[in-house]
């Protein structure tokens, strides 16, 4: 398949975040993990280790921690802009996972679709919409079709 | 000698092995006995399958099951019940993020002021999330179950004061800055710039994209578009009582004002007569009235012409504006005058955003420079 048939965006912010100041758009995380399965090991240790760190560093996010026996650990992330978002976190290195939640957080929110151009004005072109008298000395009379010299 | 004839049933069962130890005379005469007995248990076998067949369809109708271990044989009507259900009913009412899972309400208030990075005061900020609505129906709820109102009192106070104040406060901001950044604008396109920037399309988007639709508690589930925007000037209000007009203001210019980026003035403003509007304000000014001009044209006899109208005041050039009658490109004309007059151009300087601090240190490098 083709790019062209993908969904995509253009390069935008939530709000014209970072105009006036920036907001971490990540409002809401919870860590759904199993108390005793093999598979939320990692998330058991980084639950020891990092989580509350990274609650100090990150006042503006509310972290859940949740443990329901469940066998595939989770982390569920929400933004300001209403999406959620779920990360699998199965045996993962308590590392994995904290380098996981940064990317989280630095995340705006909007969907991670293919992105049309990597930049983006308000105003898309400087000297404003082309017409037949764009760069053309200025001059008197309509434009003609050009006489034939006579020969 | 003895015939030994194994047989195992044609039916796959495989239950029953019949085994006959006969005298050699009578052989062939129990062989062929044999095969009639194996007809006949296969056709009894056969009726009986199919009866079972039969008995076990009128029971999984009912959605119960012959168990075969690991073969989810309801799953099948399950998910076809299930999915006819939601077509006939349609999807079920959205529930408020507050009766959802992993939800503490202390936390996330505490939360939202931080992320903003404003200090709130936490009472404040909780009352201006109570709407007059969820009071009502909380109290009728209250009262269908039968709890006594004086013994349980809802001691909760309302936001009424605090988004009248708020909106108050947001209106006098709106106006003084749009005066002080557009100070050759008149009245009325400031005021178009005022009803667009606090009009609920534009509220209701700023306070959805702040999180604020989750903390407000009202009585209906999505949250009805006015409710929300009194809940954003409750906001707004509880800012100001708790940490001054300044901050509040500066609330307001990063969250509100910036949804003016890439706006055009008349995007907001509807004027209906541009060319009388600009006579009006040359006049004003004792500047000679404008002479429009066709300056070039191009196509004319073609479905798509182009001409070029010139503004000339006192023979010097006002504007210039393209169209595709002589009509339009005068007024496209006159639009480009009174956006040049009016300072709103789109290569205007844009908008000071920058923070206290920043403007702080911004100021002692200007005054290095400058010396």
């Amino acid at each position: 398949m083709t790019s062209r048939g993908t969904p995509s965006r253009f390069l935008r912010s939530v709000l014209q975040n970072g105009v006036g100041r920036y907001i971490c758009q990540l409002k809401r995380i919870s860590i759904i993990f199993s108390k005793n399965a093999q598979s939320s090991l990692g998330v058991r240790e980084f639950i020891e280790e990092g989580v509350v760190d990274y609650a100090k560093k990150n006042p503006g996010t509310v972290v859940y921690v949740s443990p329901q026996s469940c066998r595939i650990p989770k982390i569920v992330a929400e933004y300001l802009n209403g999406n959620v978002k779920e990360e699998i976190v199965t045996s993962k290195t308590p590392a994995q996972i904290s380098e996981l939640l940064t990317k989280l957080t630095d995340q705006s929110g909007l969907d991670i679709i293919r992105i049309r151009k990597p930049f983006h004005t308000d105003s898309p072109s400087i000297q404003g919409q082309w017409h037949p008298f764009t760069n053309r000395p200025p001059s008197v009379g309509p434009i003609r079709p050009q006489k034939q010299d006579p020969q | 000698m003895v015939c030994v004839c194994y047989h195992s049933n044609a039916d796959g069962l495989g239950h029953d092995r019949i085994l006959f130890l006969v005298p050699c005379r009578t052989g062939l005469a129990v062989a062929t006995f044999c095969q009639k007995i194996n007809m006949a248990s296969g056709y009894i076998l056969n009726r009986g399958a199919l009866t079972l067949g039969i008995h076990c369809q009128r029971v999984c109708r009912n959605v119960s099951l012959s168990q075969v271990r690991e073969k989810k044989r309801w799953m099948k009507t399950y998910t076809f019940l299930m999915a006819k259900k939601l077509k006939l009913e349609g999807p079920p009412p959205p529930t408020p993020r507050s009766q959802q899972p992993h939800w503490d309400y202390h936390a996330e208030v505490q939360a939202f002021g931080t992320r903003l990075h404003e200090n709130f005061s936490q009472e404040l900020l909780k009352t201006a999330f109570i709407n007059p609505c969820y009071l009502k129906a909380e109290q009728q709820k209250r009262q269908e179950l039968g709890v006594d109102s004086e013994t349980t009192a809802l001691v909760l106070k309302d936001n009424i004061q605090l988004s009248e104040k708020g909106a108050s406060f947001t209106q006098s901001f709106i106006n003084d800055w749009s005066r002080a950044n557009f100070p050759n604008v008149p009245t009325d396109g400031v005021e178009s710039i005022k009803r667009y920037l606090t009009s609920t399309s534009v509220v209701t988007s700023v306070a959805r994209n702040l999180g604020i639709e989750d903390l407000t508690m009202s009585a209906e589930c999505p949250v009805p578009d006015d409710v929300l925007c009194s809940t954003f000037m409750a906001v707004i209000g509880a800012l100001q009582e708790s940490s001054g007009a300044e901050r509040a203001g500066f609330f307001l210019r990063d969250f509100l004002i910036t949804q003016l980026i890439g706006k055009d003035l008349f995007e907001l403003w509807t004027v209906v007569n541009p060319m009388g509007l600009l006579v009006e304000e040359l006049t004003k000014r004792n500047i000679p009235l404008p002479e429009p001009r066709l300056i070039r044209s191009a196509g004319a006899s073609t479905v798509l012409p182009l001409y070029i109208v010139g503004l000339y005041s006192d023979k010097k050039l006002l504007a210039q504006g393209p169209g595709e009658t002589l009509i339009a490109a005068e007024e496209e004309a006159a639009y480009v005058a009174l956006r040049k007059l009016y300072g709103y151009t789109e290569n205007r300087r844009p908008f000071d955003f920058s923070s206290q601090q920043q403007q702080q240190h911004q100021q002692p490098i200007i005054q290095s420079i400058s010396n």
